[in-house]
């Protein structure tokens, strides 16, 4: 079992309290309307899945509640870091 | 190799699981069973902004508490306040104030190693976790709040449905 | 015949001893013994058969490594068969108790003569890869003949065929330092760690501290101290029988201690196993080592064992493993070994080392005890088949031969450090000449490695090898390395021959290593054959990964807490207990349990629910709707969050009404639905369906501080604040009136899709006139402790109106009368709001909502999609099956074009007839065709109605 650093709480904390949210930093557009249907296939169910550093969604929904961002390497399992949501990508 | 195994029921069954109101446990931790007493969930996007709506000093830090109220999240609190307080539910403001008195019951855990009892099923590390704090986490698949008031004495506040089940299986626990 | 007890000596308590059983045979021990000390105490050399083979084996180690001496374990009271049976344990690992009944495994109709063993006959015929060369044609050959009788044949133990009555305990804890492994070098470290005042905890497997420390009675004063002074220390928590079986990110380290089964069940109390959960500042392992086997014809004959094996069994248990023991020895090891055994009575008469040279102390010290010293000499065959009756030896293996009666024979082939753990925190190692093994090198986690297991242990010096040198060439020879899973050496070598290059597929070829005790006596030994055949050094052909568990644990260990009635909470609403009085028959929708109906004096489910139907829409009836979802949405800005998640406008919405609300995922497919209700401006009542209310709570969240966290507005779960008691039927108003204070409850103050906050029995309500069944009804919310008062006031005063409880069943029907939709029932994720017959749902004029996007794809507005529609089969007493399947033409050769599936399906007793619902390709414009529903042996004619609504379409029962 992972210990997760929430930002939130500033703390370590069992990975039972969290529940994973998917590839970080995809926002949702602000018009849907204006996309092409290609655009909005993208959005909805293309991602990087990559081999390495992942950036991803976490919710500490067993503690604050809060969602946040995590860097994660996919090959290790290690976080390298996380930082609160709507903050920039690291 | 085929033959059906006759598997015989269970004595008990979950269903049959009933809340108590008290309980000692074979190590000398208490389980009691709180009276229904106001609660609510408290939000708003700062504890600056809920104080003033709510006309009481609200904790800042996650995890703290204050006079009956504890800070859960960055945005959310806890009220568990003295019996006859009064929370106005903040109408027009940008908070929200929900009663949740009905929604759960607290378990209060009692003893020399009540820490150890709950540490059965919480991952937390209670034997370090301050007097005074609070926090959101789980029993096993449980959600519940876990409240040091004492050294040795928690409050758990759980959901109403799932309280038979940690009642049950918190009397189930082993020391040594 | 050859294993005895010696007259003195041991850590065993020969004042205490314990009778005990193997195979039904009686046996007696002492306590400390292990079943498997004990066992050879009596002179049972013979503990079980191999799996593939089924050779006779005995003991090869006295630890964890052990392969062979696999038994079962039964420890009920009331006879065999009973659950308590435990497969598959070791022998030398179980520990001795008064009564203990012990069966040897894998062996028909006796452990002597097993029928099982003409596998070793025709041994020829059984090559590595047989399997997967021989059963791979015809391919109907294998269902039917090959793998039943393979299964027949293979196995390792039985199940228990009964219920495990056991219990069993789990916990997390947390220490500074955690060492894993109760040897000097563990227990110095868990000294030296608490010495600052950190929380240390010490596991070890063995019933008492001190490993392999106890096989030499030099150091049991310095073992005793030492635990002594461990367990006065307040901060140090000793572990013993409890094994550390994976060890997993961030120092999470998964041990299980056992409790009881070493005790007569009659003392037994309590919990069984205790499942610990460890979160370490730092781990320090400190495993040890294991002895490697050496490889030569007659290896595995019953007397043949690990050196260590021998040592132990004579300086910890006071047990000759024969009359006359031989050594053969490639190590140090072997030569301490055979002054120890000597030292403590045992008859040692040769030692036999492939090595030219050896110490010169140590073999003028075995000279001198009166042993037969063969330097440069190997073993190259065994005679005896249930047991060692001699030896063969011969110069350098090859030269030379010589013949000896011996009733058994120690292997001392050097050692390998435990890595296990190690390997699971993904450690790396590297190969140390020296040891002829791996070593940890650089840890990924908090850790270190000390003692033997970390390479720091002297234990002498001697030779790595693949296999001792003989006469024969490899294939002629039945030299084992994996005893477990029956691997020779020449299975490796014909691996290699056959095209294997990597260890890892020479592993699955051979299946060497992969049996439960994972190759802990034969990886490397499998890694220097192969390593010679391929003619290329160890390092350059992989090393095989260890993966949890380090040795095989209980399920009830591992599933801790979550058996029997804690298996999982099962969530009761507070009206439950008031159901389960009246006899309600139950149902589990998500976690919670529901009545279903309420059946009457010996009525089945289908007379129940006809009866509890006609009475709400005759009379009234009352419905525990406690388990729906309910959120608090509170803010500013509430009603413009709720506009941009469901599919209809929301802002538009006074204050005191209520508004179906859908709910689609971002790809526009339906995922929840649920009536909520504008309180105030700023606060609202949802409801989710009752297997939704977590999901959408989290969805919400997700898009509330994700995306539009400028919002304010928060959401809060109501759905335990709340007992909700719905009342339906044309006299539900009747029956609340008295009951209700402060609210007008006239059909032009309270009109269908409103809400009202006042009072109910006395308490606080809030009262929806809302209906799920198309008639006049309410759904009364009360706080949860007021619930049953106020469902049994109800109930009371509805008896002068004859109401009726109704379950869930009654309550499908009734909306399925309806056409309301169950989502989850008649949606399956692939549902657009059209395709559910919802459009009307959808605020066309909204520039957004989640999932509005989705509806324009050009996939979601094609011809062809499937739609929900009514049946009605000609037969009006046919009642279709839930989730069959619908064609066209049923006369169309299978497989048939599918057009879809019933979706819902019920007898209604208001219409008097069946009807259904089902998902059907174009199904509105199927409206009046006729659809055919195949089923076993016939086929059901049901004609497809475009709506749903089976009764009072205009709606005019709920205005009133
Ligand atoms: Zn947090």
């Amino acid at each position: 079992m992972l210990l997760i650093r929430c930002p939130y709480c500033e703390e370590d904390r069992p990975e039972v309290e969290f529940v994973y949210g998917g590839e970080a930093h995809i926002a949702r557009p602000l018009d849907p309307a204006a996309l092409s249907d290609q655009d909005w296939e993208h959005y909805l169910y293309i991602r990087r899945n990559p081999r390495g550093r992942h950036h991803e969604r976490w919710r500490h929904t067993h503690g604050c509640g809060r969602f946040f961002n995590a860097v994660r390497d996919t090959v290790s399992d290690r976080f390298e870091q996380t930082y609160k949501a709507g903050e920039a990508r690291r | 190799m085929s033959d059906a195994i006759a598997i015989p029921p269970l004595a008990v069954a979950g269903t049959d699981l009933a809340l108590e109101s008290n309980a000692v446990l074979p190590g000398g931790v208490t389980l009691t069973l709180e009276p229904p007493a106001s609660r609510w969930s408290l939000r708003a996007r700062t504890a600056e902004a809920l104080g003033a709506v709510i006309g009481r000093a609200v904790p800042t830090r996650i995890g703290e508490t204050l006079d009956g109220i504890a800070c859960l999240g960055p945005d959310e609190w806890l009220a568990d306040p003295p019996a006859g307080t009064v929370v106005p539910d903040g109408a027009g403001q940008p908070v929200s104030v929900v009663d949740v008195s009905a929604r759960g019951v607290v378990i209060r855990v009692e003893g020399a190693s009540a820490a150890r009892v709950l540490c059965s099923g919480c991952p937390l590390d209670l034997e370090r976790f301050a007097v005074g704090r609070a926090t959101r986490t789980v029993f096993e698949t449980v959600e519940v709040i876990v409240w040091r008031e004492q050294a040795d004495m928690f409050r758990v506040f759980v959901w109403r449905s799932f309280a038979p089940w940690l009642w049950h299986a918190l009397k189930a626990v082993q020391l040594g | 015949m050859s294993g005895y007890r010696l007259p003195a000596g041991g850590r065993i308590n020969r004042a205490a001893p314990l009778d005990f059983t193997f195979d039904g045979r009686a046996h007696r021990g002492f306590a400390g013994d292990s079943l498997a000390s004990a066992l050879v105490a009596s002179g049972q050399m013979l503990f079980g058969r191999s799996f593939k083979y089924h050779r006779p084996r005995g003991i090869l180690g006295m630890g964890t490594e052990e392969p062979n001496a696999l038994v079962t374990v039964d420890r009920g009271e009331t006879g065999p068969g009973w659950g308590r049976a435990t497969p598959n344990l070791r022998a030398p690992s179980v520990a001795l108790y008064q009564g203990l009944d012990a069966q040897s495994q894998n062996r028909f109709p006796s452990l002597k003569f097993d029928l099982g063993a003409v596998n070793d006959r025709l041994g020829a015929l059984f090559p590595a890869g047989f399997y997967n060369k021989t059963f791979m044609w015809p391919r109907s050959a294998w269902e039917k003949l090959y793998e039943p009788a393979i299964r027949r044949m293979a196995g390792l133990g039985a199940s228990p065929a009964t219920r495990d009555p056991d219990h069993y305990d789990a916990t997390y804890a947390h220490c500074e330092v955690l060492v894993v492994g109760g040897g000097l070098a563990g227990i110095d470290a868990a000294l030296a760690a608490a010495q600052g005042g950190s929380r240390v905890i010490l596991i070890d497997e063995q019933e008492e501290l001190g490993g392999g420390a106890l096989s030499d009675q030099a150091l049991w004063g310095e073992v005793a101290d030492k635990a002594m002074a461990l367990r006065r220390l307040d901060n140090v928590t000793v572990l013993t029988r409890t094994t550390a079986f994976g060890y997993y990110h961030q120092n999470f380290v998964g041990a299980v201690e056992q409790l009881t089964d070493h005790l007569a069940p009659g003392e037994a109390k309590g919990a069984r196993e205790r499942l610990w959960r460890i979160r370490a500042g730092e781990v320090v392992l400190a495993q040890g080592a294991i002895e490697r086997p050496l490889v030569f014809d007659g290896n595995d004959v019953p007397g043949v064992m690990l050196s260590s094996a021998g040592r132990t069994l004579a300086v910890r248990y006071g047990v000759a493993v024969g009359r006359a023991v031989a050594v053969m020895a490639v190590h140090d090891s072997g030569w301490r070994d055979a002054l120890a055994l000597k030292a403590a009575g045992v008859n040692v008469v040769a030692l036999i080392d492939l090595r030219a040279q050896v110490a010169a102390d140590l073999v003028s010290a075995v000279r001198a005890a009166g042993i037969a010293v063969h330097l440069g000499h190997a073993v190259t065959g065994v005679s005896g088949r249930h047991g060692v009756s001699g030896i063969t030896f011969a110069a350098d293996g090859t030269g030379h031969s010589q013949q000896l009666a011996v009733d058994a024979l120690l292997m001392a082939g050097g050692w390998t450090p435990t890595v296990h753990l190690w390997s699971h925190a993904k450690g790396s190692l590297r190969w140390d000449a020296g040891w002829g093994a791996y070593l940890p090198d650089v840890p990924q986690e908090n850790c270190r490695a000390v003692g033997a297991g970390a390479g720091a242990w002297d234990l002498g010096s001697g030779l790595a090898l693949g296999t001792l040198p003989g006469p024969k060439p490899i294939w002629q020879t039945k030299a084992f390395v994996d005893f477990q899973n029956d691997v020779k050496a020449r299975d490796i070598d014909l691996a290699v021959r056959e095209g294997m290059r990597s260890i890892e597929h020479i592993k699955r070829y051979t299946t060497n290593g992969m049996a439960t005790d994972q190759g802990k006596t034969s990886n490397l030994n499998g890694l220097q054959i192969a390593s010679g055949s391929l003619g290329r050094a160890v390092t350059d052909i992989g090393l095989t990964t260890f993966r949890p568990p380090y040795t095989p644990q209980t399920f009830g260990a591992l599933m801790g807490h979550h058996k029997d009635a804690l298996f999982q909470p099962i969530r009761k609403t507070v009206i439950d207990g008031w159901a389960d009085a009246r006899g309600a028959v139950f149902e589990n929708v998500a976690q919670w349990r529901r009545a279903r109906y309420f059946p009457q004096g010996g009525e089945d489910m289908h007379a129940a629910v006809a009866r509890e139907c006609l009475a709400v829409r005759q009379n009234v009836g009352m419905f525990d709707a406690s388990t729906l979802g309910k959120i608090e949405v509170v803010g500013p800005d509430a009603a413009e969050f709720l506009n941009r998640m469901y599919t209809n406008p929301w802002k538009a919405l006074a204050p005191g009404r209520c508004r179906y609300g859908l709910l689609l995922r971002e790809d526009g497919f339906i995922t929840d639905d649920g009536v909520s209700a504008r309180l105030a401006p700023d606060r609202f009542h949802l409801t989710t369906t009752t297997g939704g209310a977590a999901r959408v709570l989290a969805m919400m969240e997700d898009y509330l501080q994700t995306e539009w966290s400028d919002l304010d507005v928060w959401l809060t779960s109501t759905t335990e604040q709340w007992a909700v008691i719905a009342v339906q039927g044309p006299l539900a108003r009747e029956v609340i009136a008295p009951l209700v204070e402060g609210i007008d409850l006239s059909r032009e103050a309270f009109p269908h899709m409103a809400i009202r906050e006042g009072r109910i029995c006395g308490v606080p309500t809030r009262l929806f006139r809302v209906s799920f069944t198309g008639e006049l009804g309410y759904e009364v919310n009360v706080p949860a402790e007021h619930g049953r008062m106020v469902w049994e006031a109800i109930h009371a005063a509805g008896q002068a109106h004859g109401i009726t409880p109704y379950g869930t069943e009654t309550m499908h029907v009734l909306r399925a009368e309806k056409g309301y939709v169950i989502v989850g029932q008649d949606t399956d994720g692939t549902l657009t709001p059209d395709d559910a017959g919802m459009a009307w749902a959808v605020g066309a004029k909204k520039p957004d909502f989640v999932g509005k996007r989705s509806l324009a794809r050009p996939d979601m507005t094609a011809p062809g999609r499937k739609q929900l529609v009514g049946l009605l089969t000609e037969d009006p007493n046919e009642v279709l099956e839930e989730g069959a399947q619908i064609v066209a033409d049923p006369a169309q050769p299978v497989p048939m074009t599918m057009l879809g599936h019933v979706t819902s399906s019920y007898h209604s007793a208001t219409l008097g007839r069946s009807i259904a619902m089902a998902v059907i390709a174009d199904g509105r414009a199927r409206d009046g065709q006729v659809i055919h529903v195949p089923m076993p042996g016939r086929t059901i004619r049901a004609r497809v109605t475009a709506s749903t609504v089976f009764y009072d379409a205009q709606g005019s029962r709920l205005d009133v």
